[in-house]
């Protein structure tokens, strides 16, 4: 049975990462659907889901065959470094050193540079659907990872996909009714506590891996996380700091 | 090609977006292991090391990032 605490933070990880991931990618499809049409669009966002799901049937059933502790250190070495970048970049984002995402710089950038692209090539629809098809399929990937990862453990696989199918119906149901780029969603605060929540599934994991469980079980992960972000906020708070005072 | 190559820099970005960071963090774990293995750290203080410098490498990526 798997416990609250541990699915709790495995749901909303992968909600909050596959969000962030989704929005960027509907940003570009939503680009393509404008300067081409929804067709292409849709169509090479399809292709990207179908190669996905093609992916996670190929390697999810695999993670069942590696032995528990080596697949918890080897997923807890990858998790760790993926969370510690993303929560560097987003503290680097939120002390000012790194300037903030921008939907609409990013919406209006790819369409720019599709109408370019379109102005010089006849097969206009085919360019289309291969640009939705690559930001679909590389956003995803981190989305498949995340999931993988976080999910690598009896019984919180199905959690993880949740989250994650979660977030996608509702970034697209948002973006659907809006018909432009989300550019309101907090996405640095959310890659914040993506990072915060990855670094410590990948500390929490290692040591698993390596045969010294955590004192308190499940449960650490969420004090784990909590001194992630807190240093991070801190750190955060540093930069500012040290960037409003005078040389 | 180009969306391979694309999901190939894609999947390097997402463990490498800082080198030194990554090798730190790798050589974190790996020192736990050793120590581990060689009866150095005992297996009840070894989360809190490996919490612990997995934070200092956080801190030291944070501040080399915001020199460069």
């Amino acid at each position: 049975m798997t416990s609250l605490a541990a699915a709790a933070p495995i749901v909303g990880a992968a909600f909050i990462a596959s969000s962030v991931e989704v929005v960027e990618a509907f940003t570009i499809v939503l680009a393509v659907a404008v300067v081409r049409g929804a067709r292409p669009a849709a169509l090479g966002a399809a292709a990207a889901l179908a190669v996905l799901a093609a992916v996670v049937a190929a390697f999810g059933p695999l993670l069942a065959s590696v032995p528990i502790h080596g697949l918890q250190l080897a997923v807890g070495v990858l998790l760790l470094v993926f969370g510690l970048g993303w929560l560097r970049k987003a503290v680097l984002r939120a002390g000012g050193v790194l300037a903030l995402h921008d939907e609409k710089a990013a919406f209006s950038k790819e369409t720019a540079a599709l109408r370019e692209s379109i102005a010089h090539d006849k097969a206009a629809d085919w360019l289309g659907g291969v640009v939705a098809f690559k930001a679909v399929l590389l956003e995803g990937t981190e989305v498949v990872f995340i999931v993988l990862a976080v999910g690598a453990r009896p019984g919180l696989l199905v959690p993880a996909a949740l989250g994650a199918a979660a977030a996608c119906v509702l970034v697209l149901a948002a973006g659907l009714a809006l018909r432009r780029p989300l550019a309101k969603i907090p996405e640095n605060s959310l890659k914040f506590l993506v990072g915060g929540l990855l670094t410590g599934f990948g500390v929490f994991w290692c040591c698993e891996g390596l045969g010294a469980p955590w004192p308190g079980g499940d449960w650490a992960i969420l004090g784990l996380v909590a001194l992630y972000l807190a240093a991070g906020l801190a750190l955060a708070g540093v930069l500012r700091r040290s960037a409003g005072s005078p040389a | 090609m180009e969306v391979l190559r694309a999901l190939a820099a894609t999947l390097a970005k997402m463990f490498v977006t800082d080198l030194w960071l990554t090798a730190t963090a790798l050589a974190a774990v790996g020192l736990c292991a050793l120590g581990l293995r060689t009866h150095v750290i005992g297996p009840a203080p070894l989360p809190f090391l490996l919490a612990g410098g997995v934070l200092a490498a956080l801190a030291v990526g944070v501040i080399r990032g915001a020199r460069r």
